[in-house]
């Protein structure tokens, strides 16, 4: 009888590793701290795979997360935190879909098709988001740019908790 | 309503703002204490986010059905194992009296049988403690004795060990016990060390999908994951923070972080409108073949699905072997994808239980299961193969020409003796030999070979699904099989062969025992009955593979089988002989006179304390059965019924 390995599986897992070692990237560069608190959040997300625990990978990530607003706070490139935020998020995602998947399913099933759609919807949610925010961004630079974002966001915000249900 | 209209509003306003400022028609200033207030009221929504009761995030555990139904292993609770040596069962007495009782009756029966002492000198010796050589287990049994206090390094590797001495009084015992139970016959040898106390831990599997009937596709459950949780309010911290420092690029994090929160919410995934169509390689395989299963699903709807998780219903009665039962996929419309994997095939009626189909939209926060249902059954019939010893049976005959050799004489074919010649000899039979040395007449007598009539009973009582682990095959599986070989070795010999079953019937209405539903097949021979018994053997529901789900009533079948059976026919019983109802049912048909051979399938197993118990009792009633004169075989778990058969014949089996 063949017994299921239920492990994370495969394709998501090294997705989620690569996103995270972006993510960590973009933190050192930014600062000291920022740095620190990302190789903590790294192995977190390490240990949370390696132990098939979810929680653990919400810390880790949400760890990475902060770091990488950290360092944008203490002077990091606009492109660098947005890139460091989407692979800090995508890492969250897949990390936690490969468990999932794992407890499911089961290493030796074949989910390429399905992980493969996962890795992309996470990403283009992500360079989608950036897109429209940057972009906001890149044309309100001359006035007031914070204002005008900040205005864009409550809107997304309330529009959002208003159309929800 | 009004609390979400005003919401809605203050995010169009937010927004017809935002695009005044970025066209340029009007230039808002925002200060740094407006910003401040904004910033801080930000942080404070995610505070608040966080500190609320959040959806946590759930993971649907899917079943196992790869696995085989499992079966108990013999000695499976010690309190049970127990009380088959204790007298009076229905007392109040505790725990550890009722262990204590029970093991001072298995030591008294051990030596009474094995040592050859009578009950009271077996009594003396446990009161003195002289029965064995443990100082440990000849304390616990006797009032008197004590053990000399523990050197200290035992008593720390005892508390390290969690072990309270009450266990390791237990254990040792027990292993006493068993030397002296397992020596009797002689052909066992013991374990090299005394079993764990605690019983064994196995996976807690679930064999089925589902066992509610389902056609078609049904929708089961239809729940938030709760994927996202939290995602939201990491995205307020980095709005808050990114305008407190004013930062643009922490503000865009956040933005980011909005953008996963909205994309959760953004679709429901869709009933999936999808087929699922099984193949098998062979769909009438013989037991122990391999089959090959394919299964085919297709999107017939006209839209994407993209995300669907597939568990298949394997029977709860196959195993798979190679490949998985599981697949995860996201299919395009009218696409279809296939997943391969290959099941043994066990005796029986196998069929498939629904598919469980998970289906999550692209964002993974919603998720819905159905069992998709598609028709596959195998039936694997066992192959009635000759066995290549004789079958041994009993001397006991019905008056048709057959296997069995008697003492008489007569016609046949094994030379018996030479007698004076009489009138009307046949000319055949005189020893012409003999007449052409000395002119005498003599006439050769052969032993006289009749046929037997013989009723195979098969031991199918929920307490005969046993297995030294669980998930091998158990008893009746392997009885079932052996009735087969059996069966078919007397038929080709012309002897006559009849089937019967004690195993679970239903009730009616009225709370009567179906009786009528008992497997019985007279014995008779020929070729239309060789195929009923196989097909019997294949498909009476008394012999399904899956255990039954409550105790067999199994006094009115046996009373019901006693009452059809001829008084000449011979039994042969297949039975674990793991409960006393095993040794009443033996008792009771040779009380009645019928010569009755056990065959039985060895089902104990020795690596805790209390299945190491339970061996003991089944070595008693084994004992105790061919003491009463009655022929036991056993059939150990790794030999085929052949060689079990075939060491039984070398050791005077007959």
């Amino acid at each position: 009888m063949t017994a299921l390995t239920r492990r994370p599986t495969t394709i998501s897992t090294v997705a989620a590793a690569a996103a995270t070692i972006v993510a960590l990237l973009t933190a050192v560069i930014g600062s000291i701290e920022g740095g620190v608190l990302a190789v903590f959040g790294a192995s977190l997300i390490a240990v949370g795979l390696f132990r098939s625990t979810g929680r653990v990978v919400d810390i880790g990530a949400g760890s990475i997360f902060v770091a990488v607003v950290v360092a944008g706070v203490q002077g990091l490139s606009t492109e660098l935190v947005v890139v460091g935020t989407i692979a800090a998020i995508v890492a969250w995602d897949l990390a936690t879909n490969a468990i999932e998947l794992g407890i499911q399913l089961g290493r030796e099933a074949q989910t390429t098709r399905l992980e493969s759609v996962h890795v992309i919807a996470s990403v283009t949610v992500g360079v989608s988001a950036a897109t429209v925010g940057y972009g906001a961004f890149v044309f309100g630079s001359e006035g007031q740019p914070v204002g005008a974002i900040v205005l864009l966001v409550l809107a997304v915000l309330f529009l959002l908790s208003g159309l929800r249900r | 309503m009004n609390l979400r209209w005003s919401i809605l509003g203050l995010g169009l306003g937010a927004f017809g703002l935002a695009v005044v400022q970025l066209a340029g028609v009007l230039e808002i200033t925002l200060d740094q204490a407006l910003l401040t207030v904004v910033g801080g009221m930000l942080l404070l929504a995610a505070f608040n986010s966080f500190s609320r009761r959040q959806q946590e995030r759930s993971v649907f555990e899917t079943p196992d059905p790869e696995h085989r139904a499992t079966v108990p292993v013999p000695g499976h609770s010690l309190r049970e194992t127990v009380n088959q040596f204790r007298r009076e069962r229905y007392d109040f007495t505790s725990g550890s009296q009722r262990i204590h009782e029970g093991l001072h009756g298995a030591a008294v029966a051990v030596l009474t049988r094995f040592e050859g002492l009578s009950n009271e000198q077996a009594v003396e010796r446990i009161e003195a403690g002289t029965w064995t050589d443990d100082e440990y287990a000849a304390a616990y049994l006797s009032p008197t004795l004590e053990v000399e206090e523990r050197p200290w390094q035992d008593r720390v590797a005892a508390f390290l060990d969690r072990e309270t001495s009450f266990r390791q009084y237990v254990r040792r015992t027990t292993a006493a016990i068993a030397t002296i139970g397992y020596g009797g016959l002689g052909d066992r040898r013991l374990p090299k060390e005394i079993p764990q106390y605690d019983p064994e831990e196995f996976e807690n599997v679930r064999p089925r999908t589902t066992d509610l009937e389902t056609e078609g596709v049904v929708e089961r459950t239809d729940r938030q994951t709760g994927y996202w949780t939290g995602v939201g309010g990491l995205a307020l911290v980095a709005i808050g923070l990114g305008v407190l420092s004013q930062t643009p690029g922490v503000v865009l994090a956040g933005v980011i972080g909005v953008g996963y929160a909205g994309f959760a919410h953004l679709s429901r995934p869709a009933v999936p409108e999808i087929s699922l169509e099984r193949t098998l390689s062979v769909t009438d395989p013989e037991p122990g073949d391999e089959v090959e299963v394919t299964v085919t699903i297709t999107n017939e709807s006209g839209s994407f699905l993209p995300d669907l998780r597939v568990v298949d219903g394997v029977p709860p009665g196959l195993a798979v072997v190679e490949g998985v039962a599981r697949i995860g996929t996201s299919l395009r419309p009218e696409d279809a994808v296939s997943l391969t994997y290959t099941v043994t095939a066990r005796r029986g009626t196998h069929d498939f239980d629904p598919a469980l189909v998970l289906t999550r939209n692209l964002a993974r926060s919603t998720e819905r299961t159905f069992h998709v249902a598609s028709d596959t059954t195998v039936v694997a019939k066992p192959t009635l193969r000759p066995l290549v010893t004789d079958v041994p049976l009993q001397a006991a005959a019905a008056g048709f020409a057959g296997q069995l050799t008697t003492a008489e004489s007569g016609e046949g074919l094994q030379f018996h003796s030479v007698r004076e010649y009489r009138r009307n000899d046949p000319l055949n039979r005189i020893d012409w030999n003999r007449h052409a040395r000395s002119g005498e007449l003599a006439t050769l007598e052969f032993h006289e070979e009749r046929a037997a009539r013989v009723l195979i009973l098969i031991d199918a009582r929920k307490t005969a699904y046993l297995a030294p682990e669980p998930d091998a095959p158990h008893a009746v599986d392997r009885s079932v099989e052996a009735a087969g070989r059996i069966a078919a070795s007397l038929l080709d010999a012309g002897d006559t062969v009849g089937l019967a079953a004690l195993g679970p019937v239903e009730r009616d209405s009225n709370h009567q025992l179906r009786l009528q539903d008992t497997c019985w097949l007279a014995p008779s021979s020929g070729p239309h009955h060789r195929m009923q018994l196989r097909s019997l053997l294949a498909t009476h529901p008394q012999f399904s593979t899956e255990p039954p789900a409550t105790d067999t009533q199994w006094r009115a079948q046996l009373r019901m089988i006693r009452r059809r059976l001829g008084s000449e026919t011979q039994i042969v019983f297949l039975s674990p002989l793991c409960d006393g109802g095993a040794i009443r049912t033996v008792r009771r048909l040779t009380a009645r006179g019928h010569a009755l051979t056990v065959i039985s399938p060895d089902t104990t197993a020795e690596r805790t304390t209390s299945q190491q118990l339970a061996r003991v009792g089944r070595r008693i009633r084994r004992f105790d059965l061919q003491r009463a004169g009655v022929p036991v075989i056993d059939w150990p778990a790794d030999d085929t019924i052949d060689e079990g058969i075939a060491r039984a014949n070398a050791g005077g089996g007959r």
